[in-house]
Parts: structure tokens; sequence; C-alpha cells
């Protein structure tokens, strides 16, 4: 028997090898949200991105990023003042009350720089130097001084991870700043897309849009980018809404962080997958 | 303890340092090369099957962990990437694999298939045309990588003349 085993091993190790590790992974895949998993994770990539850090720094030929940092955050703030204003002159337009929408010139912005970044077609994560200890925690967009960026996935003591807009597990709800009209966008692998969308929803290319108000991640109107193409589904109902994103997520550099409090009442009425515990 | 179990470990650090910070600045658009993959397929030929299926797990287990990635996307892409390339490893095909262009194609092969499971795992929209989700995830990143890992075959070469 023993030998007969040994006779196999010896043969088909490699086999018994990539099946045990095929099935390991297929574990790992559903364990993503796991808690555990994500201390693992925190750490490990908090650990490394110390070291990248020093890396980038030196390919970083922007030497006054002190300077560029303070204009950037200026050009943020007044980014979300046109925002807001935009907002505001089109609902005064239409007789709604402005009383319940939020002054977002007073939202807190943090600061950070990427230090490095995956050029993942369909994964594109970027890292940034700013952690748990400054305040970060999963859920919180990140933007510059064109628009959204992406939203923070995980964090360690000082590093965070961040899915950006290219990102295919980032599923954000947004609305078209002309017609009002809330849809879900997502990133398809290869474009920045309003998905499901009736054929009778009001969508012309140019229209901007923004992330909308009912979206328990980021509930304040950030600049996401402009229709640029109606795409008629095989149902022939339905219709995708081709987005040109305002942000170049692979060569952004310096980033802001909005740490916008959640409602703890509105999340748990809704289900929001970074309140897992 | 032998060396060879410890050289993956110490060139996976330098290896996804690059990868992350410098590799970025030679991409056009997303399609980038994959180094990892170029020192997985480099390992896999000289150390054989066993060696190549194990070192593409604990590469894409850390490279999942340190990106952000999708936990086990990139682990079970890079196992049975190294374990492909590990078919290449037999003593006698070793010189041939990889010190000639042959390792350039050992290189696509692989990193063809590591695309396509790491894409299966992100990109499942049936309303796209197979053919060019084939093309856009796979093939442009593979056609990347293959053009440099012919610095594997070329620098030591050049090395050896001077």
């Amino acid at each position: 028997m023993f030998k007969l085993l040994s006779y196999v091993w010896d043969n088909f190790k490699e086999y018994f090898v990539l099946v045990i590790l095929v099935i390991v992974s297929f574990v790992l895949l559903t364990q993503n949200n796991n808690p555990q998993v994500q201390k693992v994770r925190a750490v490990a990539f908090g650990s490394f991105a110390a070291i990248t850090t020093v890396v980038y720094d030196l390919f970083n030929t922007t030497q006054i990023k002190r300077e560029n940092e303070e204009l950037r955050k200026v050009n943020s703030e007044l980014m979300l003042q046109v925002s807001a204003l935009r907002e505001q002159g089109i609902l005064n337009s239409k007789l709604k009350e402005l009383a319940g929408f939020k002054d977002t010139s007073t939202l807190p912005l943090i600061p950070a720089t990427v230090v490095s970044r995956t050029l993942s077609q369909t994964q594109n994560t970027i890292t940034i130097n700013k952690g748990f200890n400054n305040g970060l925690k999963p859920g919180m967009p990140v933007m510059n001084h064109l628009g959204l960026v992406g939203v923070i996935n995980s964090t360690s003591d000082g590093f965070a991870i961040a899915r950006t807009l290219k990102n295919i597990n980032l599923k954000l709800t947004v609305k078209n700043e002309r017609s009002r009209i809330d849809g879900i966008m997502i990133w398809d692998g290869d474009n920045l897309v309003i998905i499901n969308v009736p054929k009778t929803f009001d969508f012309e290319a140019g229209d901007r849009i923004v992330t909308s108000e009912i979206s328990s991640i980021i509930p304040i109107p950030i600049p996401v980018g402009v229709v640029s193409e109606i795409i008629s589904e095989k149902t022939g109902l339905l219709n995708r809404i081709k987005l040109t994103p305002f942000v170049d997520v692979l060569s952004v550099e310096h980033v802001f962080i909005l740490q916008l409090v959640q409602s703890v009442q509105k999340n748990e009425l809704e289900l929001n997958f970074y309140n897992m515990p | 303890m032998k060396l060879k179990y410890f050289i993956p470990i110490l060139i996976f650090i330098p290896v996804v340092i690059i990868q992350l910070t410098i590799i970025p600045l030679i991409s056009i658009e997303e399609v980038a090369p994959d180094l990892l993959l170029i020192t997985l397929v480099y390992f896999s030929i000289a150390y054989g099957q066993l060696y190549g299926t194990s070192v593409g797990a604990f590469y894409g287990l850390a490279f999942d962990l340190i990106t952000g990635s999708l936990i086990g996307s990139n682990m079970l892409a890079k196992t049975v990437a190294g374990f492909t390339a590990g078919y290449f490893s037999a003593e006698t095909k070793k010189d041939k694999y990889l010190y000639t262009y042959a390792f350039c194609l050992v290189v696509f092969l692989c990193a063809i298939i590591n695309s396509l499971i790491f894409s299966f795992f992100s990109v499942i929209d049936f309303d796209k045309n197979f053919i060019f989700v084939l093309f856009n995830h796979s093939m442009l990143p593979s056609i990347y990588t293959t053009m440099l890992s012919i610095l594997v075959v070329i620098v030591p070469h050049r090395r050896s003349y001077t």
C-alpha cells in the first residue's frame, strides 16, 4: 500500500500540488470579505507600501510636492464648491428646496500621495500614503481637482488601498446632472458605463455625470465624467451609457480623501458591504 | 536549507517594487508587462514544475495581498502559469528554453494563460465580443511581457561577450 502511494506520489506529485493550490485559491476567492483576511491584507500592504514609498519618491520628479499639495487642495475645494453651485442652480430652476443640501466646502479633505499602483485592466488600485492613523476608513471617496478617483477599500496604520474608477469591483450610484436621473456606474473592463438604463431615460452625449446623493458610499455630488456614447443593449429595452471620466486614474499622483462621516442610521437601513464587522 | 528555496522570496521584493513603481512609467494605457510572471517562468524552467507551481502560488498570493486585488485571483492564475512553465524544465530542455529566444515563447504562453485566468475572475461579461476581450485583456499584456522577457535572454549573452 505504501509502495503504491509512494509510486503515485512520485509520478503525480506535481498534479497533486497543483490541485491543492488551485483549491486553496478558490477558497481564498470566497474569503475576500472575511475580517481576518482583511487584517492580513492590511499588514501585508502596509509593510510593503513603506518600502515602495522610498522607491517611488526616487522616481518622483516633482520636488515641489508640498506647494503642489496645497494648490491642489485649494483646487479640490473650489471644484466641490463649483459642483455644489451647479447643483443648486439646477435645483433652483426647478423650484426645489435648497435647505436640505450640505455645504460641501466645509467637508474635510486629507491630502495624500500615490505611492504605488496596480496597472490591472480590471482591478486597478492605488496605494496612498495616508491610512487609519490619519482618519481614513474604507468607503471614503478619493478625488483630485478634476473629480472622483476612487473609493478607499482597505487601510493599514499608515497606508490605504483605493479602488479606482477602473476597477470592476467598484460600483457607484451616479446621477445625470442635467436630467437628474440616477443609475449604477461600473467599470466593465474597458469602459466606464452606466448599466441597465431604460431607453426612455433622458441621457445625451455631453451630459455631466456626478455621484448621486442616494449613494450610501458617496452621498455628495462629485464630478465623475461626461456621457460620450449611448450604446443600445442586445435586449432592445435598455441602454448602456458610456462615460469619459474627468480623471485619468492611470496618471494621478496627488489625491484628496473626503473624510465623510457616514450616516449610521442610513447605513443601518441600507445594505452597505463596507459596514461589515 | 537549500538556497534555492529562498531566492524566489528575495527576488520577489525588488521585482514587485519595480512592478508597482517603475513599470507604470512604461505602460501603454493599462497595458503593462508582468515582471513577476517573467521571474516565475524563469524559476519554473530552472528548478522544475513542482517548484514553479509553488512559487507561482506564493507570488500570486503575495501580489494579491500587497496590491488589493481580489485575493486568490492572481494566486490561481500564477499557480497554473508556473505549472505550465514547468513542462519546459526537464534536464535536457533547460538549456534550450532558458537561454534562447524559446524562453520568450514560453513566457508568451504562460502570460496568455495567466491573463486569461485572471480576466475570467474579473471580466465576466458575456455581452462582449469574446475575441475582443481575449485580445485586449490577454494578448496585449502578453505581447508586452514577452517583449520585455527578451532582456532575460539578451543581457546574460551580452555580459558573456564582454
